[in-house]
């Protein structure tokens, strides 16, 4: 199964819950299977991207304020061995201030800045402009800097 | 926790808001020669400008480096089980294990009724053409008996684990030995 990293991923920094990450990216990879021989080879990625997402919405949607989470972020470890301590709290740091933005503007970051879509895969699963994604994930990333420089000396 | 969404700090330089682009374009590696020399020369003169180039780089470098999580070993397994699952559910009846179960059953069930049955008084002893005969149908139909069932056993094991599917096979072949032993002793 490709992609499966990319949909939990995507579905985790939105929804902030393991089970109900999980659920998501399961009913979307069972669409996926169902609706298989109308997909473009080339933009499935995109197609799965889209349909994890309007699952988390549907959910996040559905939930009563007073469920909304605490901050999560993901286990901050990596194979690379220069990945030491000062980065991994930059990383979770990271992971905190892209929790706080809103949508689309997590999405973007994520799916762009953090899995390394195209521009391209970003709008086909965001459904929105090639025009549209830059300026809004330049934004996102505008303000992400700006809380950068807030915590930094 | 209260989302909040990007939007232009008030009271920042106008001047340095319309270089935004130019630095996301920059990173993006989308900024051609002659806008990258202009930008580069702009920065040299703006400690401002300098300085909110050098943080976007860093930004994205360390939005770079958070690693992925990798989907949990659960998800994997149900990921793995769709296609298993999804062709059980779209598969036409007669192909569900469970009718083919029943339709194995079938011939099992005449064959018990037939061997083990109470004994009708008969006017005569079968000729012996009767018995070879028969033993023909009896093995003909413990041919399509193991083939039914080893068919079963199949479409049981990709949905249940192979522990499940092994128990059928011995409960099969057991049945099948009682019949032919019973079967031996009878001809004999």
């Amino acid at each position: 199964m490709e992609y499966q990293d990319q949909a939990w991923s995507l579905a985790r920094y939105l929804l902030k819950d393991a089970a109900e990450a999980e659920d998501v990216c399961q009913e979307a990879f069972v669409k996926l299977w169902n609706h298989q021989d109308s997909i473009d080879r080339d933009k499935v990625k995109a197609w799965l991207m889209k349909v994890t997402r309007n699952g988390c919405l549907d959910r996040l949607r559905r939930r009563k304020p007073s469920e909304e989470l605490g901050e999560w972020h993901a286990a901050a470890t990596s194979d690379e061995p220069q990945y030491g301590a000062e980065h991994q709290e930059l990383g979770r740091w990271l992971q905190q201030a892209i929790n706080r933005l809103g949508e689309p503007y997590r999405s973007l970051v994520v799916l762009r800045d953090l899995q390394q879509n195209s521009y391209e895969e970003v709008a086909d699963a965001l459904e929105l402009s090639l025009a549209q994604v830059k300026v809004y994930l330049h934004r996102a990333r505008k303000q992400l800097r700006e809380d950068l420089a807030e915590v930094r000396p | 926790m209260k989302e909040k969404s990007p939007n232009q700090q008030p009271g920042q330089r106008p001047d340095l808001q319309n270089w935004e682009d130019a630095i996301n374009a920059l990173l993006d590696g989308e900024l051609d020669d002659q806008a990258a020399e202009s930008l580069k020369a702009a920065a040299s003169d703006d400690r401002a400008l300098a300085r909110a180039i050098i943080e976007a780089y860093q930004l994205q470098q360390a939005l770079a480096r958070i690693p992925m999580e990798r989907a949990p070993a659960s998800l994997r397994r149900k990921l793995a089980d769709i296609p298993h699952v999804q062709r059980r559910k779209h598969r036409p009846f007669w192909f569900q294990p469970a009718f083919v179960t029943a339709l194995a059953a079938v011939p099992l069930i005449i064959i018990a009724v037939a061997l083990l049955g109470p004994q009708q008084p008969t006017s005569r002893d079968p000729t012996a053409a009767e018995l070879k005969q028969a033993q023909q149908e009896l093995a003909v139909a413990f041919g399509y008996l193991e083939k039914v069932g080893r068919k079963t056993s199949l479409e049981i094991g990709r949905t249940v684990n192979e522990e499940m599917q092994q128990s059928i096979n011995e409960n099969m072949i057991h049945t099948i030995q009682d019949q032919m032993e019973f079967n031996k002793e009878r001809s004999a």
